[in-house]
């Protein structure tokens, strides 16, 4: 079998298509178990009580957030670096749903705010660089939007996706650069994490919810933006005749 | 298993309040992505065009 027959948005579109179900009903299991753990399994907390359950989505939400923009802008420098047209409409496809990540992020971020706080919103590090995160998405998905040439708004869109990714270690390291009142990371790549068991289950299996929930619309997105782009395609060919 | 008493200590209506913005953004995703895709044609399959005159136009618009 020839894999790189799917680098084409022609022959990938019925791929998608047949991959969609795979992600969207994983993705609704893992979700209504996530909930179930952390609602039914996972104990209070001796500090926070039960506000912090919001982290079950506020953590995943921010996570998908970074992760996201990293992916972005890989498809997005692949897709200049490359002329690759998938690697591009694979970009305009993630910017979407990472936005809708990062809004998420910081409206739970703001209503765990309040409770543990006492405040909805200040001016400190993690929280302006991931607002920075949700203005460079914008950014990203309004300039796309302004420019008719498909070729032409992806290449100025890879530019702005790439030179937005040195926001992403700023996020992630604010806490421990600079003094911050958003808390530290509890979990690790390199260190046992610090948050009790049935906790860190049930983020993790919300995580991969998010996961298989991103997937699964980026390439219903993803179809709709190979379908729109023929369609303009087929429109020159017509006018050309 | 703990059965958790729906006003969470006091926190129901921030605990609550994010995830029914959870269920309004997944929401609205899906139902916006549903319109998008309608609006394209529900049967619309994309037809091989080939490659030159994709090329020919994205170079005819960006010179």
């Amino acid at each position: 079998m020839n894999i790189y027959k799917y680098a084409s948005p022609i022959n990938f579109y019925p791929l998608a298509g047949k991959l969609i179900p795979w992600f969207a009903i994983p993705a609704a299991v893992l979700f209504a178990l996530g909930l179930f753990v952390g609602f039914f399994i996972a104990p209070t907390d001796f500090q926070q009580g039960d506000a912090y359950r919001i982290i079950f989505i506020h953590v995943p939400a921010a996570w998908m957030g970074m992760f996201l923009y990293i992916l972005m802008a890989a498809y997005a420098g692949i897709g200049w670096a490359f002329n690759a047209r998938l690697s591009s409409m694979m970009a305009s496809a993630i910017a979407t749903t990472g936005a809708m990540f990062t809004f998420l992020s910081l409206i739970t971020g703001a209503l765990w705010g309040k409770p543990t706080w006492g405040t909805y919103w200040v001016w400190d590090a993690r929280m302006t660089s991931t607002l920075i995160l949700l203005f460079l998405y914008i950014g990203f998905i309004s300039l796309q939007a302004s420019i008719d040439d498909p070729r032409r708004a992806d290449r100025a869109g890879a530019v702005l996706a790439i030179v937005g990714v040195i926001n992403v270690p700023i996020i992630y390291f604010s806490v421990q650069w600079w003094n911050t009142l958003h808390q530290g990371a509890t979990i690790r790549l390199l260190q046992k994490p610090t948050i009790q068991g049935s906790m860190l289950y049930a983020m993790l299996i919300m995580l991969g919810a998010c996961w298989l929930y991103s997937v699964a619309v980026v390439l219903i997105r993803l179809r709709c933006i190979i379908l729109e782009r023929e369609q303009n395609a087929n429109r020159l060919v017509e006018a050309k005749a | 298993m703990n059965w958790p008493d729906l006003s969470l200590g006091g926190y129901g209506f921030y605990v609550w309040g994010s995830y029914l913005f959870a269920l309004i953004a997944i929401a609205w995703e899906v139902v916006s992505l549903k319109q998008r895709r309608k609006s394209i044609g529900r049967h619309k399959t994309p037809e091989r065009t080939p490659p030159s005159v994709i090329r020919g136009s994205a170079n005819e618009t960006t010179t």
